[in-house]
């Protein structure tokens, strides 16, 4: 690997998706590579620099959060985007990395398997991702904050080491490191994570009995 | 009520649908989504707190889950971009979590989320020519995490523009039952 460029496909600057960013940024200074991390949403109006940013380099690694099962609307944009310049595509590597609230890695993988066939139709190389549950309850902070930390570190490590290495990684990798319990204690997480919902909103003074809001909003041509 | 969300970029399955429901009665509203102005989650949180239940940008987004809101089924029809979404449908339903229940949920002993209680379906309705097997599975993976994540019942279909009239009719029935 010549230079890797990261880019962070979060909205957010300071978070989940670019905490696993920064990390990616360290192991490969770690290993004397070359890399630079972007953001992708500041640039959504003109995305030149990020183009210019994957043009320069020969390894990719996309990092975000999962919006509804995959990659967030913009991200599909970004890729329609990169798709219309292929000039900038020359055979890099493209690797995924996607995490998203629910624990289960089937929840976000949809999400690689866009990169996947993206990098299909467009002649690039993907090499495979990593799927990281629970991120939303991190908010930014390491991995050793999850109750599966430790199996989550070691293997995101092993995928760092295949990304230096320009290797492939396999799913079974982030498929170990998925916390695995059973229905009876997702049922008491989900007793838990309820409880303390329904304390933040009565701290806030919120009443969830009141109707939607949008059943009080206007049709566009009233 | 059913409500059809369709991105209509080179593609006509949506109003096809939309017609053949309508033919049969069904109390349904059509919003093209490739005409609107939907703006990114940007993960600000004012949904869940400043705005409860409300996103705290104001856009197209204010009149259209107004409508979702008041549904029963929704059905969404898209061009097929790498197994998942068009951009402009996927803006849409990004935010669909504001008429969603905050709470958790176990279902075959896995945690899940809720729609509001009147929203009992969601149908995705993939459009294009010569889709991959591969393709074809993706987002049919996709819409069944969808189905499943929001405790819904539904189901998923990839189709070519130029389907035939049967195949149409066939879906509508089951999207009506």
């Amino acid at each position: 690997m010549k230079k890797a460029v990261i880019i962070n496909l979060s909205p957010q600057k300071i978070g989940t998706s670019a905490m696993l960013g920064k990390l990616c940024l360290d192991f490969l200074n770690k290993k004397g590579l070359q890399r630079e991390m972007i953001h992708l949403y500041p640039h959504l109006k003109d995305l030149t620099p990020v183009l210019k940013a994957i043009d320069g380099a020969d390894t990719v690694i996309m990092v975000g959060p999962c919006y509804i099962d995959t990659y967030p609307a913009d991200t599909v944009y970004f890729l329609e985007e990169i798709i219309k310049d292929q000039t900038i595509l020359h055979d890099q590597s493209l690797y995924g990395i996607i995490q998203g609230g629910m624990p289960y890695v089937h929840t976000h993988e949809s999400g690689l398997k866009m990169l996947e066939l993206f990098a299909k139709e467009c002649n690039i190389n993907y090499k495979g991702g990593f799927v990281i549950g629970l991120g939303a309850m991190l908010d930014g902070q390491s991995l050793d904050k999850l109750p599966n930390g430790k199996k989550v570190n070691r293997f995101f490590n092993e995928f760092l080491n295949h990304v230096a290495k320009g290797e492939n990684s396999n799913a079974a990798l982030y498929g170990n490191a998925q916390l695995k319990l059973p229905g009876f204690v997702y049922w008491a997480m989900a007793k838990g994570m309820n409880k303390m919902i329904d304390k933040e909103l009565k701290e806030k003074d919120i009443d969830v009995t009141l109707p939607s809001p949008y059943l009080k909003s206007e049709q566009p041509n009233e | 009520m059913i409500t059809v969300l369709s991105d209509d970029t080179n593609q006509n399955i949506g109003k096809r649908v939309y017609e053949e429901l309508c033919a049969r009665e069904a109390e349904v509203e059509y919003i093209v989504i490739n005409d609107v102005n939907v703006g990114p989650c940007y993960s600000c949180g004012g949904c869940t707190d400043k705005t409860y239940g409300k996103c705290i940008h104001r856009d197209d987004g204010d009149w259209i889950f107004g409508r979702l809101v008041r549904s029963n089924i929704m059905v969404w029809v898209t061009p097929v971009t790498w197994g998942s979404y068009s951009f402009k449908t996927k803006r849409v339903l990004d935010k669909c979590a504001l008429i969603g229940d905050r709470h958790y949920y176990l279902k075959n002993g896995e945690l899940v989320k809720k729609m509001a209680d009147n929203i009992h379906g969601f149908y995705g309705i993939g459009v294009k020519d010569h889709c991959s097997d591969e393709e074809k599975q993706a987002f049919k993976n996709l819409v069944a995490e969808n189905i499943n994540i929001m405790s819904v019942d539904g189901n998923a279909y990839v189709l070519d523009n130029d389907v035939s009239e049967e195949c149409i009719l066939k879906i509508v029935e089951e999207i009506s039952r």
